[in-house]
């Protein structure tokens, strides 16, 4: 009879001496004691720790470093339990669930490029380990009676390598199936969430501390604190709150309904995105630049964004919409993971436009207006009061009735958004592992462009999301920067047209 | 403007959902339009109507498949449903009289279907709690409906439907016990 031929880690498991073997099967043992997943996930899992340690092996990190990085009390009891929380949507999300469509989804997307090429193994392994320490995360969408609602998940979050467009529709339909994806491509690792989860701060927190985790493993232990959270602390419920019910409510409700604005004139791609480009600038000469205005980076960005958008379209009447969402943490200091956020439109008349100097003054005096708490509490009291209104009417009469007014309504207020994350900082010990970061909207409905941009270092990415093949708008970006003499290397992917 | 390709070269995409939206449901809309236009020309029995709620069945459970909560036992209820509809409408537009009964023979089949998908699977299928509670909701009702509206006739499918939506929701409460009551209030909070 053939012998079964033994699997590579078998042979590397009999390869080792005695102590080392003993070692092995105790780590084994305590790894099948502390999972409690499914045969095929548990196998799956499994077989996660046993690459990790090959890895280590072809590394040449001895096998008591490799056992003590894997230390399987970094499983916690995640996934020894049952599944018993479930967390309401925030009232931000409830909208996302309602948008969906065939091909169509509420994604974004972070972004993190190392200095060398990533280990995959010790990347899934990262994220086995951080999930738990991130609950509302490790979740599943359901439909509820009245509302969508987010159910635990317990499961093996998986990461996968990147093989198409970024921000592309997660499969969120079948039980236990992830609301986010983590990708690595070379030396970069990226995190693709469903908006439903978190808004641009959570995932940011999230994607810090999977890289600490990440880096830990490789031997390069961080500091926590500063949204890199310890992966081994309990998770707290300040983390889980949806804060929306805690922002005292306005007299007035305002900032939803609006005009249509105008649109750049490329022809919408079928394709979305089609493509994502990455214009990557030296955040010094960035904020000289925007100095020069007397103006903000995002109010000097804006501008540009406007004479870009004027140039990108056909159309000489109507106004340019350009949304830009709002932290409320900078108004309401909070921890939570969950999204708060909420957002104003800076309104031009497409007639006004001439140069960046003569609408920086008109963008700053909107931007103070429109995104002040005053603004921000209204539209807070405008969603609360929309949420409220719909609390007890059953999901599959209120379904066809938000989908139509979504679709009438969709991003066609706006002509496109400038989402701006601000400054990044990693621990010290991490940042010199890391070389630039970047943050990517998905694609629009309606919208030929959305722009996010986020600084790590002293490189700004600002990030343009394509929903046209038509390439004027970031031409014209490009050459506007260049022209204030922000140069900036162009990053990206191919066309993707069918 | 150099761009530098920074993302995984284009390959070729699998034929997305999407795309086959775009190009079906020409030909659904043509069919739906005709349909109703063609009956009213020729007269005689209402067959577009079943003829809109079979492309209606088609599209919805197999080309444009629920976003949400596609599992098997809400694909099941949902076929089955949709099912005893398409029955009621042929039994309304062409013979009368027959629905009845075979209708709650679906009913209760498709409750023994559920209730097996159900119990085979408990710890995964737990989570898909809330389309089987409405579907023994609505056999439940159908049943009472049924019973009342057909006092005089033997109506033994429609009481046997009814008995069986209850046993199961009794079934589902005694076998998940204190999830039982979790599922439920996930299902139907209001927050």
């Amino acid at each position: 009879m053939r012998k079964k031929e033994l699997s590579a880690f078998q042979n590397y498991r009999l390869s080792l001496p005695n102590e080392d073997y003993e070692a092995l099967s105790a780590f084994l043992t305590e790894y099948h004691q502390h999972n409690f997943l499914s045969g095929n996930e548990k196998a799956l899992m499994r077989a996660d720790f046993e690459n990790a340690l090959l890895k280590y092996a072809s590394l040449g990190v001895p096998l008591g470093t490799a056992l003590e990085r894997l230390s399987i009390a970094h499983l916690g009891g995640f996934y020894a339990r049952p599944s018993l929380r479930w967390f309401a949507l925030d009232n931000a999300a409830k909208i996302y669930p309602f948008s969906m469509a065939h091909g169509r989804m509420a994604v974004f997307r972070l972004s993190v490029y190392l200095r060398e090429a990533v280990i995959p193994e010790f990347l899934q392994i990262a994220l086995t380990f951080t999930i738990k320490r991130f609950p509302s995360f490790a979740t599943t969408v359901k439909k509820g009676f009245f509302w969508h609602y987010l159910d635990t998940a317990k499961r093996r979050y998986s990461v996968e390598p990147e093989a198409s467009m970024p921000c592309r529709p997660l499969k969120v339909a079948e039980s236990g199936s992830q609301s986010f994806r983590v990708l690595h491509y070379q030396n970069r690792i990226s995190v693709e969430f469903f908006h439903i989860l978190t808004d641009g701060f959570g995932g940011m927190v999230f994607l810090k501390t999977l890289l600490a985790e990440y880096l830990r493993l490789l031997g390069v232990d961080t500091e926590k604190g500063d949204g890199t959270l310890d992966i081994d602390e309990t998770p707290l419920p300040c983390e889980l709150t949806n804060e929306f019910a805690l922002v005292p409510k306005a007299q007035k409700a305002s900032g939803f309904v609006d005009k249509t604005a105008l649109q750049m004139s490329g022809k919408l791609s079928r394709q979305k995105p089609c493509r994502v480009l990455h214009l990557k600038m030296d955040s010094a000469v960035l904020k000289q630049a925007a100095e020069g205005y007397n103006a903000t980076v995002t109010t000097y960005l804006l501008a540009l964004i406007f004479i870009a958008a004027k140039h990108a379209t056909d159309e000489t009447e109507g106004v340019l919409n350009v949304q830009v969402p709002v932290n409320m943490r900078k108004f309401y200091p909070s921890d939570t993971l969950r999204n708060f956020s909420m957002y104003c439109g800076i309104k031009l008349p497409i007639g006004r436009i001439a140069d960046a100097q003569s609408v920086v003054g008109e963008i700053a005096a909107q931007l103070a207006k429109k995104a002040s708490l005053d603004a921000m509490q209204q539209m807070v009291t405008a969603t609360e009061r929309l949420v409220g209104g719909l609390r007890m009417i059953p999901l599959p009469v209120k379904t066809p009735v938000v989908k139509l007014v979504n679709s009438i309504l969709s991003d066609k207020v706006f002509s496109t958004t400038l989402s701006n994350l601000g400054v990044v900082a990693l621990p010290p010990e991490a940042e010199k592992y890391v070389e630039s970061m970047d943050f990517v909207l998905g694609a629009a409905v309606a919208n030929r462009a959305s722009c996010a941009m986020v600084t790590f270092g002293s490189t700004t990415t600002l990030s343009v999301t394509k929903g046209t093949p038509d390439p004027s708008f970031e031409e014209k970006l490009y050459a506007l920067l260049l022209a204030d003499g922000v140069p900036s290397v162009v990053e990206g992917s191919a066309l993707y047209e069918d | 403007m150099k761009i530098e390709l920074v993302y995984p070269e284009k390959t070729k995409q699998a034929l997305q959902r999407s795309r086959v939206l775009r190009i079906i449901r020409w030909p659904f809309l043509l069919a739906a339009y005709l349909c109703p236009i063609l009956n009213l020309y020729f007269g005689g029995d209402a067959w577009s109507v079943v003829v809109l709620w079979g492309l209606w069945m088609v599209w919805s459970l197999l080309i444009s498949p629920d976003l949400v909560e596609y599992n098997r036992i809400s694909q099941t209820v949902k076929l089955m449903e949709y099912t005893c509809v398409l029955l009621i409408l042929i039994d309304v537009c062409f013979s009368q009289g027959w629905a009845v009964d075979v209708v709650f023979i679906v009913l209760f089949s498709s409750l023994i279907v559920a209730a097996a998908l159900f119990f085979t699977d408990l710890n995964k299928q737990k989570q898909n709690m809330l389309p089987m509670m409405l579907f023994i909701a609505v056999s439940l009702a159908a049943s009472i409906v049924g019973l009342t509206l057909w006092k005089g006739r033997v109506l033994w499918p429609a009481l046997l439907a009814g008995i069986l939506a209850l046993a199961l929701a009794a079934a589902c409460f005694s076998v998940l016990g204190r999830d039982f009551l979790l599922e439920f209030k996930k299902r139907f909070h209001t927050k």
